[in-house]
């Protein structure tokens, strides 16, 4: 990647905040991802990935706080965006009753980056029947035709919410590779909001794990993996330890065993855990994505 | 190439492991080409970033060359450095084994036999 690209955001959020009555389901929340990386937004229900995706897209007025997408303001370029940004949203909005077909000649007409031959290439792929009524198609075809919309305009950006979730694997496979094909055919920026920890892991570079509206941690996977270590110990006598190790994400003492999570870890750390009086048996225990996010979240949630 | 995205090894060392051992298999030899970004990626379903990422890490090594255009290549001493490397990795594994051993209070000789009766059960002995 340039030196250039590097510095371009293709996403750029100052302080975005979204309230409902009384409930803040985005708090402030800055994000820059850099053009042509792909990044996964991890969160459990509710953390806010939805409502943030749809001020991104336009769709919901921030209360507070910017949204500016490919260099443009999205309130204030609404058109710009739908012409550079491809959306595929959680639930899908296309008329029942119109033929594949149809949609698709529809959707060609509204876009001038439109290119009849990616959007080709997937309806093989996806094998999609472009007879086929909107309405009899299955959950998986759906997101298939919703991801072939999406990306047959050629966008800079493309934004998946949720894209693979409660799909059988055979439509799981076929969908990454739609998704992969994308991300390889151009230098596109994707955001990915899922569930899915394996799905972060296979396709996104940066990651960002979002609860209660704001982003509890923003990095690279690999530095994330390399530099995130849970720690087992032996408690003497079953105390838990006076001072917690720096960059504590989560800890539980049951019994003699102290579990205990640490972000930034370095050799430093393990000697500081080793001096304290009543550790004994000190190990570290790589986390994989699944255990990191978990850690994440548990220990927030003990926190507040 | 199989990829476990729950383990807590980065994808990009899995992939450069994967083609290492492939190399070292004698699967891909010297001078002959690598898979391009775009096929390994949708191969292994991961992000083609990721696959460079391990290319590079490859090339460092000397592993692999690209020629500008033609794409990635095996050097000629390729199979060789990779059974080197498969050979630290092995050696590494049995450090862990061992160590773990230690620390559940086995001695030498007991660690000795049951490496031999492992070796036995693999039939690999004399391999």
């Amino acid at each position: 990647m340039s030196a250039k690209q590097e510095n371009e955001a293709a996403i750029e959020l100052v302080g975005l905040t979204k309230r409902f009555g009384r409930t803040t389901a985005v708090d402030d929340l800055s994000l820059r991802v850099p053009a042509g990386s792909t990044f996964g937004l991890l969160g459990p229900n509710g953390a806010g990935k939805t409502t943030t995706i749809k001020m991104l897209m336009g769709l919901l007025r921030p209360t507070a706080g910017r949204v500016r997408v490919l260099g443009a303001e999205v309130l204030a370029e609404p058109l710009m965006v739908k012409q550079r940004v491809g959306y595929v949203p959680e639930s899908h909005h296309l008329d029942r009753w119109m033929r594949v077909g149809q949609v698709v000649g529809f959707c060609r007409a509204l876009y001038e980056r439109w290119n009849d031959q990616t959007c080709r290439e997937l309806l093989e792929l996806f094998e999609l029947d472009a007879d086929k009524q909107v309405k009899h198609l299955s959950k998986g075809m759906l997101v298939k035709l919703s991801l072939l919309l999406a990306v047959s305009h050629e966008p800079d950006l493309l934004v998946l919410d949720e894209p693979l979730a409660g799909l059988d694997p055979l439509a799981r496979e076929d969908l990454l590779e739609g998704v992969l094909r994308t991300i390889c055919d151009r230098q596109r920026t994707v955001l990915l909001s899922t569930h899915s920890l394996d799905d972060v892991q296979r396709l996104a570079d940066t990651v960002g794990i979002l609860y209660g509206g704001r982003l509890l941690v923003h990095r690279k996977i690999d530095e994330l993996l390399a530099t995130t270590k849970r720690i087992r110990a032996t408690l003497t006598d079953g105390r838990p330890p006076d001072r917690l190790p720096p960059n504590t994400i989560w800890q539980r003492v049951q019994g003699r065993e102290w579990l205990v999570t640490v972000g930034d870890f370095t050799p430093d750390t393990l000697e500081q855990i080793r001096a304290q009086p009543g550790v004994e048996h000190v190990e570290i225990i790589d986390l994989g994505l699944e255990g990191l996010f978990k850690d994440f979240i548990r220990g927030r949630r003990a926190a507040s | 190439m199989n990829i476990d995205p729950r383990s807590h090894v980065p994808i990009y060392l899995q992939i450069a492991d994967g083609i290492r051992e492939a190399v070292a298999a004698g699967i891909y030899r010297p001078g002959e080409s690598l898979p391009s970004l775009r096929a390994l990626a949708l191969d292994a379903q991961v992000n083609p970033n990721t696959v460079q990422r391990a290319y590079d890490e490859l090339a460092r090594e000397g592993l692999i060359y690209s020629r500008r255009g033609m794409g990635l290549f095996v050097a000629n001493e390729g199979t060789a450095s990779a059974r080197t490397r498969a050979r630290h990795a092995v050696r590494r594994a049995f450090e862990q084994g061992l160590r773990a051993g230690a620390a559940a209070g086995m001695g030498t000789e007991e660690m000795r036999s049951l490496f031999e009766a492992t070796l036995n059960d693999l039939a690999l002995a004399g391999k």
